[in-house]
């Protein structure tokens, strides 16, 4: 794994939908369950990428996200709406929030993809995907400590459970398949599962 | 990531087209015909006769594994198989895909992916393929690219990706515990509620009537 960007492949643009029915309509609240796996997964970018919160930044601007996310403050506060935090702030996501999130998972998963690729590929050496699997474990757990509210059940068992390497490693198997043209739509759908 | 080719089949008026799409690990590549006979009406005359519209094969190739071939049926069932087998991923609820009888079936297994394929021709053993994650990853963004692709006119068989219904979704592993605490307390407090309907009350003795007083008279 390494600290910088990989360079790779960058779609400047939303790409469009493989079926015109959206996965759910933009007046439908996401579910907390969704807001709180939207959260951990940028947080997942930020552990795969140290220029992760930079990056975030450029890809608004790139994505024309600028009026929904015009600073990082305004990124931050979006964050903030998962109740896992430790400074959670209440309220839903606006639907051009929640977009925005949306669109900045897949436009980074796409970036990092490369990068994802290496992570489940059982082609790799295994010292050396391990040695990667524990650098992102590492920073995720950090980060997870410094930002969230660990007397969560939730957070206990990402940070220390028995099963918190598996948890952690479906968060960021999500983010491989949610790259892609069609990594939108199936992140969309996903967010809103147990809605219907 | 794309290729587009154009080339002169012999003998035939159309030229042929080859749409290709291409992963680390796979390769997807159709050829076909633009659908001449579309009606002038249509918009985009010009781009029509570059659309491929019959598809006369495709191959796939997952690196040196192997090499498969087929027809727009068997296109039709991988793109059905794969698309909501990764649907499910993403919600971390992996659900196989595909019946014992379908051309293409999809399901977990191990770590990986048991991809299996059935030839339509007789006496043909099924084809077992495992993939990696990765592998899986590949093909999915092959095949999202060729459903993207505008040269594409075939019409294959794809759902809007839906959410899981609240029975779907794989319980979250802290659910029962946090659960835990209180349903203790509910039932503590139910059995002492039961024991202490079991012990007998004290007998409340009922007041006697007072023998009247003896009277003393006053002199």
């Amino acid at each position: 794994m390494t600290a910088a960007l990989p360079c790779c492949h960058h779609r400047s643009h939303r790409p469009r939908p493989l079926t015109d029915s959206p996965a759910h309509p933009p007046s439908r609240p996401l579910p907390r369950r969704g807001l709180e796996r939207l959260d951990l997964l940028l947080l997942a970018i930020e552990a795969l990428d140290l220029h992760g919160s930079e990056a975030m930044l450029w890809s608004c601007e790139q994505l024309g996200l600028s009026e929904a996310f015009p600073d990082r403050v305004a990124l931050w506060k979006s964050r903030c709406r998962n109740p896992l935090r430790r400074a959670s702030r209440r309220g839903e996501l606006s639907s051009q929030e929640l977009q925005g999130l949306e669109m900045l998972v897949c436009n980074l998963a796409q970036r990092l993809y490369p990068m994802l690729r290496q992570l489940f590929s059982s082609s790799e050496p295994e010292q050396i995907n391990r040695q990667r699997w524990e650098l992102f474990n590492g920073r995720y757990r950090e980060l997870i400590l410094e930002r969230m509210n660990d007397k969560r059940g939730a957070i206990r068992l990402l940070i220390d459970g028995s099963e918190a390497e598996s948890l952690r490693r479906q968060v960021v198997q999500t983010l491989l398949f949610c790259a892609g043209p069609g990594g939108l739509q199936r992140l969309e759908a996903s967010l809103m599962d147990g809605s219907r | 990531m794309t290729n587009f080719s154009l080339g002169a089949l012999g003998g035939l008026s159309a030229a042929k087209l080859k749409l290709q799409f291409e992963e680390s690990s796979c390769r997807l590549e159709l050829t076909g015909l633009p659908d001449v006979s579309a009606s002038p009406s249509d918009a985009s005359t010009a781009t029509a006769g570059q659309r491929l519209s019959i598809l006369t094969g495709w191959e796939l190739n997952l690196g040196q594994r192997a090499a498969l071939q087929g027809k727009l049926e068997h296109l039709q069932a991988l793109v059905a198989a794969v698309q909501p087998y990764v649907r499910h991923l993403v919600s971390n609820h992996p659900c196989p895909q595909g019946d014992p009888n379908s051309p293409v079936c999809l399901e977990p297994r191990g770590r990986g992916h048991r991809l299996q394929l059935r030839s339509s021709q007789a006496n043909t053993k099924p084809l077992d393929l495992q993939l990696d994650d990765a592998e899986l990853a590949d093909l999915t963004q092959c095949l999202d690219q060729m459903l993207q692709d505008p040269r594409l006119g075939i019409t294959l068989p794809l759902a809007a990706p839906q959410p899981l219904r609240r029975r779907e979704q794989p319980r979250r592993k802290g659910a029962a515990t946090g659960w835990a605490a209180p349903a203790a307390a509910l039932g503590a407090l139910l059995i002492t509620a039961g024991l202490a309907m079991v012990i007998p009350l004290p007998e409340r003795k009922r007041p006697t009537a007072k023998p009247p007083a003896p009277t003393t008279s006053q002199r």
